[in-house]
């Protein structure tokens, strides 16, 4: 029995921040950092969950997966999982296991592996958003995004041989006391990466497969220094492309979700027949190697996404959107909701998920009530679960809010109309440059609803956001 | 229909502070400056008032919570007293409530008196509130700019005019309110300004601009109430009466379901059609005299005098740029500067908005009296276009 990809997604925010930008900005202090690409740049309103939600939005399928597998370094939640979460954005049955991974960039492919040997049809999910600091190389070389496998017992890439070397190495570090990446000196993270742990694991899956190194067409290996697949290369005798190094260059490190979102290019890159390497780094590696039989879908959207979104160019706006500046936003941001534990229960589910109600005559709402809003039915029923989430819809009416508090401004909302029949008063997201209209299409999004940071808590539910992104172009 | 109220209420005396940033008093000290003014004008003391309606919208920022604050600070003896809240139509309601007890013959003569002390929430706005813990995990926490000025887009498109047309007619409004408010002497806002500074003003909401929005202020205004004869044994005998009060809330159509287009408040036209037939009024454009309406914003105005069938569809603009509803047209709206000028204290606008019509129907406005009023129209509106409370109330003279 085989261990398939059946198809695969990712997800990047909408803004890139232009590195040549910001390091211009901070050449004044002399510290050497990424100046060239461009960095993926999550809004205020999207954290690992919603990352991850929305690099999975393409894997639901017609039946639920057996399991969901949850990976990040930057998860929210430390007591609460977020695959649990995701089950509910996704409305998966509650049959469907969950596990959540962390503590690694490794944590990805770990999952995917173990999801692979499992052999029962998974979502692995990863995602990362992770705190940065002004100065370090970091804050420019990473970047914010999402990626998700689903797997099954057919499908379009077979996994045929694997290996894992785990090994404490250090290259970087982040702890509870020190929340922000700190990385050891690169020529020896390259050196003792390369020859302790990315060559033994690569020839391991190699050879595991019954393939040669150079039989491998194309590569996603999640770099720990820059450098490092060229030195494996080159030991190697491969001339395949690490795709990975095109995410790193257009959305920056993506932590847990780079190997696999790098996974995504090289499997839009390969013929049918063709052996794609995927490697993940962290506390050791993971490589798994695949024969791509065809098209995998979802991959070549993932190539899409790295050329839609917005130029961001404001060093402020990124420094506020990633945490290097504290703006005071004056006393409307000092409202605080919060969320009980039991209106969660009620109606927690409907909101993560989207679901609103189909009542007695076919109108559907949200959200649902006792007593339908259709005014032709007066007494109560039971209305029937309709997901809004995937459901086209267009803007009824809008506004461009610059009173009320939002950390990026201005606050966008309005009435949408769905085109099953519901009606909702929502915010608007993926600002275009020149703001949103009435009669617009819009598609729906999964973001954080509300913060509460006095209590470290957050709720979620959707958002309407354009229906495409424009391109990036070169400016 | 019901039979209704016409002329079953009369108002024999009304108060109202002055609006703005009252930094000397609080709201209970509020309450009593109005209640005293209205005391006086009714020739009575407090102790013939039988029964209370408070108005105030945000009790956390007011007297506090329930009645009894307001019963402390009027001295009212034991007589019942109700607090009442309905969002920005809170003043209309608490009138309501009075009139309503009055015409139903279980009190004699009953107060109503709305009060709100915006500036003491140190917002510059509205302020920020919760929603409730179930709305708060799926609403947009929009303000209240942010929800009308949507009303300029929707109304834009459905009448297929130019925003920048419509942009016009909307500083057309805030400018004659500036030039009322200017000769209203309670009023917050007190100057004039001109055409420019208005379209150019930065924006709140697009499209609504600092000069498209009311202020936000302190203030609280009162009615107290009786039947027609008990007005005439005190000496009243040609009254002020209460033609109509009507009320209409949304029911969630307007957010979830139908083909409302946002371009329109569906309350304030069911508000205002049981109104006009409570008060027997089949022209409204020839019958009704003098307006005061929910000029929260200026595009509210402009949509609320097409949903109280004073403008035609679609007219709304051209008849506003045609002086129609200026202090010297057809049908002046706002005489008294409205909430755009005069200040919005929430609970206190429904009858501060009475105030200038009681005033009107009794020749006493001064320098901003109309000739020959008989019909006086007040439109209070809370909530938002997608979900609103919308009050109508018509004043008279009985005979």
């Amino acid at each position: 029995m085989g261990t398939w990809i059946k198809s695969i997604g990712g997800y990047l925010p909408y803004l890139r921040l232009d590195r040549k930008v910001a390091a211009r900005e901070l050449a004044w202090t002399g510290l050497s950092m990424p100046g060239k690409g461009l960095r993926a740049v999550a809004s205020w309103d999207e954290d690992p969950l919603t990352l991850a939600a929305e690099a999975s939005r393409t894997l639901i399928g017609k039946a639920p997966p057996a399991a969901v597998r949850f990976a990040s370094t930057s998860a929210y939640f430390t007591d609460r999982s977020q695959a649990a979460m995701m089950i509910d954005a996704l409305a998966f049955p509650r049959s469907t296991r969950s596990a959540d991974a962390a503590n690694s960039r490794r944590a990805a492919t770990t999952a995917l592996l173990d999801a692979l040997l499992a052999s029962s049809g998974e979502v692995i999910a990863a995602a990362d958003k992770r705190e940065v600091q002004p100065g370090n190389p970091s804050q420019l070389a990473f970047g914010d995004g999402a990626a998700a496998v689903r797997t099954g017992q057919a499908g379009c890439a077979e996994l045929v041989g694997y290996a894992s070397l785990t090994h404490d190495f250090i290259d970087r570090y982040a702890s509870q006391e020190h929340p922000t990446s700190y990385a050891y000196e690169e020529r020896f993270v390259r050196d003792t990466a390369v020859g302790e742990i990315l060559l033994p694991t690569i020839k391991a899956a190699c050879d595991m497969a019954g393939v040669t190194p150079e039989d491998i067409a194309h590569v996603a290996l999640a770099e720990p220094a820059s450098g490092c697949w060229a030195a494996c290369a080159r030991a190697l005798q491969s001339n395949a492309p690490n795709h990975c190094a095109t995410v790193t260059e257009n959305a920056g490190d993506l932590g847990a979700a780079h190997p696999l979102y790098g996974f995504g290019l090289a499997l839009a890159a390969a013929q049918p027949g063709e052996m794609v390497l995927l490697v993940g780094f962290g506390s050791g590696a993971d490589a798994m190697v695949f024969r791509v039989d065809e098209e995998v879908p979802g991959a070549s959207t993932m190539v899409q996404a790295l050329g839609k979104g917005q130029r961001l160019t404001n060093i402020s706006r990124f420094l506020s959107l990633t945490g290097g500046i504290d703006i005071d936003w004056g006393m409307r941001a000092e409202f605080n909701q919060k969320a009980q534990a039991t209106v969660l229960e009620r109606i927690g589910r409907d909101t993560i998920g989207f679901i609103g109600g189909r009542d007695s005559q076919g109108n559907v709402q949200f959200p649902k009530s006792d007593i339908p809003v259709n005014p032709s039915l007066h007494t109560p029923e039971t209305l029937e679960d309709v997901r809004l989430a995937d459901e086209s819809a267009q803007i009824v009416s809008i506004t461009a809010d610059r009173l009320n508090f939002t950390p990026d401004p201005p606050f966008d909302f309005g009435l949408v109309q769905f085109t099953n029949g519901a009606r909702v008063l929502m915010e608007m997201v993926d600002r275009p440059v020149t703001g949103f209209e009435v009669g617009q299409d819009v598609r729906m999004h999964l973001r954080i609803k509300s913060k509460n940071s006095s209590l470290g808590f957050r709720t979620y539910f959707w958002k309407a956001a354009p229906l495409d992104r424009p391109a990036l172009g070169d400016a | 229909m019901a039979a209704g109220i016409k002329d079953k209420v009369a108002i024999i005396g009304m108060g109202c502070t002055r609006f703005g940033e009252r930094w000397d008093k609080g709201a209970d000290g509020l309450m009593v400056e109005a209640f005293t003014e209205a005391l006086a004008d009714a020739g009575i003391e407090s102790a013939r008032i039988g029964a209370a309606w408070v108005g105030n919208a945000l009790d956390d920022i007011n007297v506090g919570n329930s009645a009894l604050p307001a019963a402390h600070a009027l001295r009212l003896d034991r007589v019942p007293v109700t607090r009442v809240e309905n969002m920005c139509a809170t003043g209309t309601e608490a009138l309501r409530g009075a009139a309503y007890a009055v015409a139903s013959g279980a009190v004699d003569i009953a107060l109503a008196v709305g009060v709100e002390k915006l500036k003491d929430t140190g917002y510059a706005g509205l302020p920020l509130r919760t929603k409730g813990v179930q709305n708060d995990l799926w609403m947009p926490y929009g303000s209240a700019p942010g929800t009308f000025a949507q009303l300029a887009g929707a109304y834009a498109a459905r009448h297929n005019i130019d925003s920048s047309d419509l942009k016009r007619a909307m500083a057309h409004v805030s400018w004659k309110s500036h030039q009322n408010g200017a000769k209203s002497p309670k009023a917050h806002l007190r100057k004039a300004i001109d055409i420019e500074k208005i379209l150019s003003a930065p924006l709140i909401a697009d499209p609504l601009g600092l000069f498209d929005c009311c202020g936000v202020s302190d203030g609280a205004a009162a009615a107290i109430v009786t039947t027609p004869e008990i007005a005439r044994e005190l000496g009243i005998d040609n009254p002020v009466t209460i033609k109509a009060v009507q009320l209409s809330a949304s029911n969630g159509n307007e957010m979830q379901y139908g083909d409302w287009d946002g371009s329109s408040v569906p309350n304030t036209q069911a508000a205002a059609q049981r109104a006009y037939a409570e008060a027997g009024i089949s022209d409204p454009k020839a019958d009704i005299d003098v307006t005061e309406v929910h000029d929260c914003f200026s595009i509210t105005e402009l949509v609320i005098m097409e949903d109280l069938g004073l403008s035609d569809a679609g007219r709304a603009p051209a008849d506003i740029l045609d002086g129609r509803y200026d202090a010297d047209g057809d049908i002046p709206c706002q005489l008294d500067g409205g909430l755009k000028c005069f200040g919005h204290p929430v609970g206190a606008s429904g009858l501060r908005m009475a105030y200038e019509v009681y005033n009107q129907l009794l020749e006493r406005a001064g320098d901003r009296q109309r000739a020959n009023v008989e019909l006086g129209l007040t439109h209070n509106l809370g909530g938002a276009p997608f979900n609103s409370v919308a009050a109508v109330a018509i004043l008279g003279r009985k005979d």
